[in-house]
């Protein structure tokens, strides 16, 4: 058995009991987890029912290699890793979008009518319980570092934050953050100095916080601990008060999609009311659009924290963040910045 | 008849049409052309500042160019129209620096770098782009090796830019056109105005209005109106002319109807055949009086009225004097006189003449003499040929003329004094008239010991002429 | 004979009318271009007097129809119009003589008559006028039903002259006849006019001479 086809089989099985048979099936690539957004999988499967899904939740790293492969092209491809999504769709790997949807759909929120991103995910900080009873947890960047410089004895170990060479994501939010202010490099300092964890994914710094391994968390997915917190209400999310980034998924047809028609439904599906209107009610991902409403909106999201919301914007910029040689000095820079005192 | 050959109206738009489509279409190439050139250029400087931010990120470090790409030398790149973008940086070797497409360079091009930037289509996966090359200098503390650096994108931006400001340029000469076209418009009626005018003064004129006409025209109009004046004034007199000699006509008339009234009222009075018959003696006499002025009267109007010398024609006086003089011999008219002819040239005698009016003339100076002489006199014709002239003669041994009218004798209604023959007066005008018309001098004397005798002159055509 | 009369005017009509019925004609006189036409196609008549100027039409197309279907009786043009181009237009169509209006009643009577003889001639091939009479076929010359033996240029004047039936003879053709187209002396016609002069004394004819022009055979007037 071939490698691809067992990745099918993994996928069928996956995949929540289908009701047609003879229905087509679609393949969706996403590094976007399963759990929080089935909800907009099982609308979609219900309004398109003649159309067998397969979803596949891998990390970001694995979709972008699946992308450039094309064996075979999967239909749809979402990931959180813009800068490589970004770059893909630069490399004519999306195939454009003419619907009447992708036409309304917000121009910041596009490029090219390719590739598009459908969800609004604000990147915040999260602390444990234990924190405020030992100092004032802190609510902006410079709160943070005041905190990391001032109670570093204390904080020792108990940080976690993104490792921006073994996440995509991770890197992306930090490049966007040195982008914003040349004092996040003390930021980085001052994490080096707690002996800062870095992990993978949003999950794990959630899942210490919980275990009480970490007091502390910087830049994660909101749209995750926001559904944490309210499980786990030993975890505060604190939406950062100067400036918080936004992330966004982004999503687009594969070129040499084997579907194309039932996955322009599927992208369509996306950015339509029905399925925004999932996305704000059911899941933390947050609804794009204004004519939506829910818990999850951009809306209410600026509503709530004002104007300090900075989304990731996607443009052509997001490709210097993809450009080796600006990796490796990026990298290179924070390896020097976070082991500067030691 | 008038024809009616188009309008002004149509014509000036036609050539306005012609002009407009012609120029029209030679400006819309321009036009796209230099709404290309225009977008080539704008999008041009986008590549040549993309270009310039990159070189200025490029640093050395231990003998070799790093790069930091800067994001906004991307965004540059992409413009708002959201290209695919394509950069690459090289070094001195032809290595790639940094890149973030496969997109191949071809080694020429890269040569040609290195004298000079330079601009390049090429088209790779199915689109069309435009790169641009240049090699920057560079000074580190090791090296001082130059650089290449190609930025490229694709071309929707170019194509939405000349495509809208042609679409900009074909919507100013469509304004331009049809405000032309209601100017022209315009123009023409403006233009058109004083003819309206004269048209109106002319349709407003009464009939018998041939007073000269009171307008103000243009230059260009002076002449037709003039050309009217000139007809109104040649159509006044000839209408006096006519009024005037209508009114003689019918004073003639009047005279000898008159003269048949009285006779034929006193004779219906009177019971004695003997009156009756002598008064339809005079009846009939006065009858044929009044027709031939009736004749005669038509000779004349004809004579003024026909106009020009359409109907000359060379002929041979010869033939033409025996076949009238043949046929006035054999009417009833000439039984009691002796007419006849003296002996003719025997070649034919070539002149220039009206046929109809020749013969008039003739029948007329023929009548006068049967009319003006009693019966028995001789009545001979005859032509006498100079070098170039003709000299056509009648001559009788009547009573003649007496010499103190003979200067009147050609003047209408003058009957050179004798109201006792049927003569009307008017055959010597009628004569004056043809002879002025062909040119010729006509003369009447009286002869040695008695007679009258009419010459004619008239000048030989040689047989070039006509 | 049978004479039709074309002529919208009545009192000239009438005149017609009252001098030709009297020289033992009969007269049928019509209006009409259109009555006149369908009797001309019942045939039958010796002479046409054509009007030109008809309420319905022109006399000229009349003569031209006539001519088309071959009828070729002989036509006499009476018309105001006495334009030149009218009258060749008139001969031209097949008319055989035309007389302008106003014109006088012996005037007509005299085309009349010579048409009517010329006519005549045509169909009995004898040339006559008054009491003498010139048989063509046989070359015979009666007076008075008398035989007159006449030399041979002398039969050719007499017939050169009742060839003319009434008009003017003119002299070159009398010439022509007489002694072909050799040069002749200016008297030498005259002397056999005077030798004919001689044999016709006393017969009620003569000829008479116009001067410079030629010589017509007329009877005496009484």
């Amino acid at each position: 058995m071939r490698p691809w086809s067992l990745v099918a089989c993994i996928g069928l099985l996956m995949v929540s009991v289908s009701e047609v048979v003879d229905a087509e099936p679609l393949v969706v690539e996403a590094a976007l987890d399963r759990r929080v957004v089935a909800p907009l999988l099982e609308a979609f499967e219900q309004s398109h029912p003649d159309i067998e899904l397969v979803f596949h939740d891998r990390s970001t790293l694995e979709v972008d290699t699946l992308v450039e492969r094309g064996d075979p092209a999967p239909d749809v491809v979402i990931s959180s890793a813009m800068p490589w999504q970004m770059a893909r769709v630069n490399q004519d790997y999306a195939r454009p979008l003419h619907s009447r949807e992708a036409r309304a759909w917000p121009d910041w929120a596009k490029w090219r009518d390719e590739v598009f991103g459908f969800t609004f995910e604000p990147i915040v900080m999260a602390y444990r319980l234990d924190l405020p009873r030992h100092m004032m947890p802190p609510s902006t960047h410079a709160d943070l570092h005041t905190l990391l410089t001032t109670r570093q004895d204390m904080l020792r170990g108990k940080v976690t934050t993104y490792s921006p060479a073994r996440s995509g994501v991770g890197y992306t939010l930090f490049q966007q953050d040195a982008r914003y202010t040349p004092r996040f490099w003390d930021l980085v300092a001052a994490m080096g100095n707690v002996d800062a964890h870095l992990e993978e994914n949003t999950r794990a710094m959630l899942q210490g916080i919980t275990e009480g391994r970490y007091w502390l968390g910087y830049n994660l997915l909101g749209s995750y601990a926001m559904v944490w917190a309210q499980h786990h209400p030993e975890v505060i999310v604190q939406v950062p008060q100067d400036y918080s980034l936004v992330m966004m998924r982004m999503a687009f047809i594969h070129r040499d999609a084997p579907h194309p028609r039932q996955a322009g439904e599927f992208v369509d599906f996306l950015l339509s009311r029905d399925g925004q209107r999932v996305l704000a009610g059911q899941t933390p991902l947050f609804s794009v659009r204004p004519d939506v409403s829910g818990p999850y909106t951009a809306q209410r999201l600026r509503d709530q924290v004002g104007d300090q919301l900075y989304p990731i914007p996607i443009n052509a910029s997001l490709l210097a963040f993809v450009d080796p040689q600006r990796r490796d000095a990026f990298m290179a820079r924070w390896r020097r910045e976070f082991q500067r005192s030691r | 008849m008038i024809e009616v050959d188009g309008s002004l109206k149509r014509r000036l738009a036609i050539w306005l049409l012609v002009t407009v489509s012609g120029l029209g279409t030679l400006l819309m190439i321009e036009a796209y052309l230099g709404a290309q050139r225009a977008a080539q250029r704008a999008y041009d400087s986008q590549l040549e500042a993309a270009a310039l931010t990159i070189a200025e990120s490029v640093q050395w470090q231990e003998g070799e160019p790093v790069l930091e790409i800067p994001a906004a030398a991307l965004q540059i790149l992409a413009t708002r129209h959201q290209e695919r973008v394509f950069y690459a940086v090289l070094d001195a070797d032809g290595r790639r620096i940094s890149a973030n497409l496969v997109l191949d360079i071809a080694e020429d091009d890269q040569r040609h770098v290195a004298r000079e930037p330079f601009w390049r289509d090429v088209t790779w996966r199915g689109e069309d782009w435009r790169l641009y090359g240049r090699e920057y200098d560079s000074a580190g503390w090791e090296t001082q090796d130059p650089v290449q650096i190609w930025v490229g994108h694709t071309m929707a931006g170019r194509r939405a830019l000349a495509g809208e400001l042609f679409e900009r340029a074909v919507t100013r000469f469509l304004a331009m056109v049809l405000l032309a076209g209601l100017l022209m418009l315009l123009a023409m009626r403006v233009a058109l105005t004083p003819m309206r005018r004269l048209r109106q003064l002319l349709r407003r004129r009464d009939a018998d209005d041939m007073g000269p006409l009171d307008a103000r025209v243009p230059e260009e109009l002076r002449e037709l109106a003039e050309t009217l004046d000139t007809l109104f004034s040649r159509q006044r007199d000839s209408r006096d002319a006519l009024l005037r000699f209508t009114a003689d006509a019918s004073h003639q008339l009047k005279t000898p109807l008159a003269g048949l009234q009285s006779t034929s009222e006193l004779a219906l009075a009177q019971d004695d055949p003997e009156t009756w018959r002598s008064a339809l003696v005079d009846v009939n006499e006065g009858a044929a009086r009044t027709s031939r002025l009736a004749s005669q009267l038509l000779s004349l109007a004809r004579l003024r009225h026909v106009g020009g010398d359409g109907d000359m024609a060379r002929l041979d006086l010869a033939a033409m004097l025996r076949e009238v003089t043949l046929e006035w011999a054999g009417r009833d008219a000439a039984r009691e006189h002796d007419l006849g002819l003296a002996e003719l040239p025997a070649a034919p005698v070539a002149i220039l003449g009206a046929s109809w009016a020749l013969r008039e003339l003739l029948g007329n100076l023929i009548d006068n003499a049967l009319s003006y002489t009693p019966a028995g006199s001789e009545i001979t014709l005859g032509i006498e040929i100079d070098t170039r002239v003709a000299t056509l003669y009648i001559e009788d041994d009547g009573p003649g003329v007496p010499a103190d009218l003979l200067e009147r004798l050609h003047h209408p209604f003058e009957r050179g004094g004798r109201q006792d023959t049927q003569g009307s007066g008017l055959g010597l005008a009628v004569v004056d008239s043809i002879a002025k018309r062909h040119g010729a001098a006509w003369q009447v004397s009286n002869r040695e010991p008695r007679g009258l005798r009419v010459t004619l002159r008239l000048t030989l055509s040689s047989p070039e002429e006509r | 004979m049978r004479l039709l009369v074309v002529e919208d005017d009545l009192l000239i009509a009438r005149s017609l009318d009252n001098a030709l019925t009297p020289l033992g004609n009969i007269v049928e006189a019509f209006t009409h271009c259109a009555e006149a036409g369908a009797a001309l196609h019942q045939g039958g008549f010796d002479l046409v007097l054509l009007d030109l100027g008809l309420p319905d039409g022109d006399g000229l197309t009349l003569l031209e129809a006539m001519r088309e279907r071959g009828d070729t009786t002989p036509v006499l043009i009476l018309t105001a119009r006495d334009g030149v181009e009218d009258r060749v237009r008139g001969l031209d169509l097949g008319a055989d003589d035309y007389l302008a209006k106003p014109f006088s009643i012996a005037e007509l009577e005299a085309r009349v008559r010579a048409l009517l003889r010329r006519s005549q001639q045509r169909s009995d091939n004898q040339l006559r006028l008054g009491p003498l009479c010139f048989d063509l076929a046989s070359g015979r010359v009666t007076l008075d039903e008398t035989p007159l033996e006449l030399p041979r240029r002398e039969l050719l004047l007499l017939e050169g002259l009742l060839s003319q039936t009434g008009d003017i003879a003119p002299r070159e053709m009398l010439e022509s006849r007489l002694f072909g187209f050799g040069e002749v002396g200016s008297n030498a016609l005259e002397v056999y006019v005077s030798r004919l002069r001689k044999r016709l004394q006393g017969s009620g004819l003569r000829i008479r001479t116009f001067r410079g022009l030629g010589y017509r055979l007329e009877e005496e007037r009484a």
